[in-house]
């Protein structure tokens, strides 16, 4: 009986799924609402996020934020260049601080809020700053593993805030 | 019979990996670049609309307990000058109990409502801690974090 319940655990356990972690690719907008495209370049640094434990659910690691946002400033040419590390013309930083997951359901809606903050590298001053809220659904129709619907759910609300934030600097006078 | 065995176990055991959350613990803080927590005197504690316990007499409590200047009331677009607006999220469970199993709280500029810091602690049922608790840890290590930012 005892090795009988161990298997249908060991089973149970493989339906249930591991929690995997965000992809970069899954939070790149696929469309960009910019306004202008700036002449300066740009350096990135990104807080707040967290890395995906197995038994919890889909995070957003600051790395894999980084990458999303360094690629989507240059498909959407918000900036002339990303620059790693210092020596860009502006510094922008992005401080994930919220990320609401649902538990249970069909229909998987995450909600995200992050701090985004530009400024000039030169003086230190912020030239923008704004929270931006964004959130997306994920349904079966995309996913039936429930794991990998909130880990769609999650990439998608991400990516709407990158091209949110995007669209919203593209609009700056700098 | 047999089979009918085999599926009276799986949905036991799947039903235990479901219920029993086991006794993960998180206790995280994050404060934004060049926001300015250690100076912040005075704080406005907003409740939370789904909050039917009181969770901001906690915080606001709390924060009294540390020195500083804090009130609590609801949510509004004209909340009362401070140096610091407060926002929380509380997630409960129930197991035997209900208890807090999750606590976010949101350190924010009155004028933008941008986040300045954010502190969040996780406990599942075995790990345990009471909503008072929930609260000291996440202000303390709000604040921990706070003071390593500004060596």
């Amino acid at each position: 009986m005892m090795r009988r319940i161990f298997i249908a655990g060991a089973f149970a356990g493989v339906l249930a799924g591991c929690a995997t972690p965000t992809t970069y690719e899954g939070m790149v907008p696929t469309a960009f609402d910019n306004a202008k495209r700036h002449a300066q370049s740009v350096s990135v640094a990104v807080s707040g996020g967290r890395e995906t434990d197995a038994t919890d659910k889909p995070q957003i690691s600051d790395a894999a934020f980084t990458q999303a946002l360094t690629q989507a400033i240059a498909q959407s040419r918000t900036f002339s260049r990303v620059v790693t590390g210092a020596g860009g013309d502006y510094l922008l930083t992005v401080a994930l601080t919220g990320l609401d997951q649902p538990s249970f359901g069909f229909s998987f809606t995450v909600k995200m809020e992050a701090g985004w903050t530009l400024r000039r590298a030169s003086t230190g001053a912020v030239v923008w700053q704004q929270a931006i809220l964004s959130e997306h659904t994920a349904t079966t129709s995309d996913a039936f593993a429930a794991v990998t619907r909130l880990r769609l759910a999650t990439e998608g609300a991400a990516r709407n805030n990158i091209a949110q934030g995007l669209a919203r600097i593209s609009r700056l006078e700098l | 019979m047999h089979a009918w065995r085999s599926l009276a176990a799986a949905v036991l055991a799947g039903g235990a990996l479901l219920l029993n959350s086991g006794c993960a613990s998180r206790a995280t803080a994050n404060v934004t670049s060049g926001a300015d927590v250690a100076g912040a005197r005075t704080f406005y504690v907003a409740q939370t609309p789904e909050d039917t316990r009181g969770i901001q007499n906690l915080i606001r409590d709390n924060l009294v307990k540390r020195g500083f200047a804090a009130s609590a009331g609801p949510q509004t677009t004209q909340p009362p000058p401070a140096d610091v607006l407060v926002t929380y999220v509380d997630r409960w469970m129930w197991d035997i109990t209900m208890y807090m199993l999750e606590l976010t709280i949101t350190f924010r500029n009155p004028a933008n409502s941008f986040p300045m810091a954010v502190g969040n602690s996780y406990h599942t049922s075995l790990a345990r801690l009471s909503p008072e608790q929930m609260v000291d840890e996440v202000l303390g290590n709000i604040f921990n974090k706070s003071k390593e930012n500004t060596k």
